[in-house]
């Protein structure tokens, strides 16, 4: 390995490890008109350097989801966007809208400083289409804002008629989860933990009544995402799966999935008491 | 043919010249001639268009005019080709440009990004 590639792979793991290194994602949706081009939106999503920023689109006959990663490498940034387009191609026999769906993906490479021009609606559209048709210019930047690690989102809408949208994609690293058992009318106190996922399992106890109950739990990634859109978009970025087991037993109680949205789900246990979780990001720290 | 006019007596002429008349029909029609110098001179021209258009087919000598006959089989196959031709441009046509969504190419209304 020679010295430039040593260097680079230093910078690029310096700023994958950065302390408090945030990536913000700044955009503008602009509109051609006769005069001077219109905004219609601007907003900025941030978080860490591994935030995705998702993006919508709609319009009576087209919709365009877009999820757009980051991959830093020194003074350069690679975007790949992952594009999920539905048009209105027309209408079926009995006079419902028939929609063509689309899936693909695009990768342009920029400077930190550079403005990229994101096309959702193509290109090469005809003059009357593309009078009308709007434009995403994306700026990242990055900076240093120590121990934020949660992910922002600033939106304006100025067109209120048009159906635009952006929101952070954070994979949580870790988790706040609290714990209760129920039996009856009777909840023992909250539990709360702090798990990392796919760390090694931990022993909680659980006093209920009196009686104590004493489980292992470890914080998983769900299963892939069986739709393509789910997994092009990443809609289940923020979910988790608690699993459970008893000590020394490896078939697991069951398994707990959910965002983490301080919704508390419930998983029966043979004791005959329930066990609720409650998922929430985490503190910050 | 008493009350026969002088429209269906030409029509007797082109029949009597292609053959077709019965006996009767033709003292009828010889009778009428006799008196009508109208359709006698209709009958002459007639005759001399029917010995033109004779000559140009080469045949000067013929009894009687030959009509251009379809045969079946030649019906038949020119039906075949053009409900094959039909079917084959109906399917190119439909895989070309039939169905929805019709328009530009694929890759011309997909989101492209640019770096500026």
């Amino acid at each position: 390995m020679g010295p430039l590639s040593f260097s680079s792979v230093l910078l690029m793991i310096a700023a994958l490890q950065g302390p408090g290194t945030r990536l913000t994602y700044r955009i503008r949706v602009i509109e051609p008109a006769a005069v001077t081009p219109r905004i219609l939106a601007s907003g900025a999503v941030s978080g860490p350097l591994d935030s995705d920023m998702r993006l919508t689109l709609r319009t009576d006959t087209a919709e365009v989801e877009a999820l757009f990663q980051v991959t830093a490498f020194g003074d350069t940034v690679t975007v790949a966007g992952e594009f999920l387009t539905r048009r209105l191609v027309g209408q079926s026999r009995r006079g419902l809208p028939l929609w063509e769906e689309d899936t693909y993906r695009r990768l342009v490479r920029m400077t930190w400083s550079d403005t990229a021009r994101i096309y959702p609606f193509g290109t090469s559209l005809a003059p009357a289409v593309a009078r009308r048709a709007p434009w995403v210019e994306l700026i990242l930047e990055r900076h240093f804002a120590g121990g934020e690690a949660r992910a922002g989102e600033q939106f304006e809408l100025r067109d209120s008629t048009r159906d635009l949208s952006i929101e952070a994609v954070v994979r949580p690293r870790r988790a706040r989860i609290i714990l209760n058992l129920v039996r009856g009318d009777t909840v023992s106190g909250p539990r709360p933990m702090d798990l990392v996922l796919e760390e090694p399992a931990r022993v909680v106890q659980l006093v209920l009544k009196g009686r104590p109950t004493t489980l292992v739990v470890s914080l998983t990634r769900p299963d892939p995402a069986r739709s393509a859109r789910a997994r092009a978009l990443a809609l289940d970025a923020d979910i988790v799966c608690l699993r459970v087991s008893q000590p020394a037993v490896l078939q697991p109680l069951g398994t707990i999935c959910g965002r983490l949205n301080n919704i508390a789900r419930q998983l029966p246990l043979p004791t005959g008491d329930t066990l609720a979780a409650t998922f929430a990001w985490p503190g910050p720290r | 043919m008493a009350d026969t006019t002088h429209e269906q007596w030409l029509a007797q002429i082109d029949a009597e010249l292609d053959g077709e008349l019965s006996l009767v029909e033709r003292a009828a029609l010889a009778k009428h001639l006799a008196t009508c110098g109208h359709c006698a001179g209709a009958r002459a021209s007639h005759l001399e268009v029917r010995v033109a258009l004779a000559r140009s087919a080469g045949n000067p000598h013929a009894f009687v005019l030959t009509r251009p006959a379809i045969r079946a089989g030649t019906l038949a196959l020119w039906l075949v080709v053009a409900l094959a031709a039909g079917l084959v441009g109906g399917w190119f046509a439909s895989h070309r440009w039939g169905g929805p969504g019709g328009g530009g190419t694929l890759e011309d209304t997909r989101g492209t990004i640019v770096v500026q």
